[in-house]
């Protein structure tokens, strides 16, 4: 039997009452988001990894690297894969096996935010042509759940991507070799950003924890790049937003996105060589 | 040490060798009493127990609970208990006698999410806890925060004789409905004596097995 958590009467009631007040339950502000505590490096063994602490949501992202065969339709980019899985431990609901729709939908809207940024310039990672190039895999494991993996799973991803080394391959002959000991940063063009936004009631919410989570009506996730423009949006959620409001949660995702990526950009910073 | 009253234990630990019968998280090997969770070992009468640090709630008969209903079926409801056992409430028990399957409604009276007080009525190896709300200050809660701690240090929220539960309540001007599930539903009219009562009760979850908890509760509660 797959259980599932139901809010209880109490908590559901004590968060609508607050944010009628304007106030939320856990003390924070409307548009405040919990605190992003980015660490780099988290995986030695990996290219690139990076583990993300969104308040008590905790995720941890590791970049592959290597050849792979292009797909048909453009075969003069590399290959960009993003996953996603809850593990059995981060919450009660979670349960062994397949991942359930709410898991894909996480790993699609994560990897749609990164692809439709253009974060990564795939057009450098060709070995040679509807051949050979090189595939870039994030996989994203979460460790704890307190809501809005969406924008857990979305940083520690891009952190790990933006502070991964690829490793040289070349083409010898028919195959692609590795050429051993040389390595470098990824191509790195812009650094999506994503951000949560519920709406409960009336109330729109920026990165709704998990208690947020089950009471909220619908959802959106804006993903920007760094030049502030939207570059990918989910909505989820039975209920929906106005114009004005998606408009609200848009320069909203703008402002709270640009201080996430400025914490990302730094990681990355440490770590790559152009600084 | 093995044979003092209290002293902590690992899994695997002696709690003694004496001529006692061993009770919850203890297993008999030969003559000698084991562990089986890292908790407080306690010796009583002639009896042996271990109080877990962390874990679930295991229920006993007589034991008041706060549930919350997570499912029904046409006979009764299921309610989730902060235990790996589900607690079935009748549906006879809250529409009495003369309830009907056909022609009663269990979620008019209870729906999802609802929140309960009740009292364990029956509960052995052979079937799920039975929960009743026959009694005074049982059923459905309206209002109230709930907060929660580890099931085995509910006896140090309510302190001797209930020295720490009344402390708490007087100096937040809150009333604790404190299940021995764990779960503790907090109601007061003033937001910060809320507040207060329910850093209250996560300081006693942190830190119930160090020495002088119930004197560093009473400060902050004096303190503010």
């Amino acid at each position: 039997m797959v259980h599932k958590t139901i809010i209880d009467e109490l908590t559901r009631s004590k968060i609508t009452k607050m944010l009628g007040d304007g106030r939320r339950a856990d003390g924070r502000g409307m548009e405040e988001q919990r605190p992003v505590r980015i660490e780099t490096g988290a995986i030695p063994k990996a290219s690139g990894s990076a583990r993300v602490f969104l308040g008590n949501t905790e995720v941890v992202a590791g970049v592959k690297i290597q050849p792979d065969r292009p797909f048909p339709d453009v075969g003069d980019r590399g290959i960009f894969i993003c996953t996603a899985e809850i593990l059995p431990l981060a919450h009660p609901d979670i349960e062994t096996g397949p991942p359930n729709p709410a898991v894909i939908e996480l790993a699609r809207v994560v990897d749609r935010g990164i692809r439709e940024s253009g974060m990564i310039d795939l057009s450098q990672l060709v070995l040679e042509k509807n051949k050979s190039v090189m595939g870039v895999f994030a996989d994203n494991s979460v460790i704890d759940v307190d809501g809005n993996l969406f924008d857990a799973c979305s940083y520690a991803s891009t952190a790990a991507l933006l502070t991964a080394r690829i490793p040289k391959w070349e083409m010898r002959g028919d195959a692609p070799a590795r050429v051993e000991g040389e390595e470098y940063d990824a191509p790195v063009t812009t650094i999506p950003a994503s951000v949560t936004m519920a709406k409960i009631g009336d109330s729109i919410v920026v990165d709704p924890n998990q208690d947020e989570w089950s009471v909220m009506d619908a959802r959106v996730t804006i993903t920007t790049n760094s030049d502030g423009n939207v570059c990918a949006l989910q909505k989820g959620g039975s209920s929906g937003f106005t114009y004005d409001e998606l408009v609200r949660c848009s320069e909203l995702s703008v402002s709270v996105g640009s201080r996430v990526r400025e914490q990302i950009r730094a990681k990355g910073a440490a770590v790559r060589g152009d600084g | 040490m093995a044979g003092a009253r209290h002293q902590n234990v690992m899994p695997g630990d002696v709690i003694t060798t004496g001529p006692y019968r061993p009770e919850e998280h203890t297993v008999l090997d030969g003559k000698r009493i084991l562990a089986t969770a890292v908790g407080v070992s306690e010796i009583r009468d002639d009896s042996v127990r271990v109080v877990p640090l962390a874990g679930m709630y295991y229920p006993r008969v007589k034991d008041f609970v706060i549930g919350k209903v997570v499912s029904h079926t046409s006979l009764s409801w299921e309610l989730e208990i902060n235990s790996c056992y589900v607690g079935f409430l009748p549906a006879s028990d809250v529409f009495g006698r003369d309830f009907s399957a056909h022609a009663d409604d269990l979620t008019s009276h209870l729906a999802k999410g609802d929140m309960v007080a009740a009292r364990v009525a029956n509960f052995d190896r052979t079937r799920d806890p039975l929960l009743t709300v026959q009694d005074r200050d049982l059923g459905k809660i309206d209002i109230g925060e709930l907060a929660s701690l580890a099931p085995g240090k509910v006896p140090h929220l309510i302190g001797k004789n209930g020295s720490t539960i009344r402390a708490i309540e007087e100096s937040c001007r809150a009333t604790l409905a404190v299940g021995d599930n764990g779960w503790v539903v907090i109601t007061a009219d003033d937001p910060d004596g809320l507040l207060k009562a329910e850093r209250a009760v996560r300081m006693i979850d942190e830190g119930a097995h160090e020495a002088g908890i119930s004197e560093r509760v009473r400060s902050m509660l004096e303190t503010g």
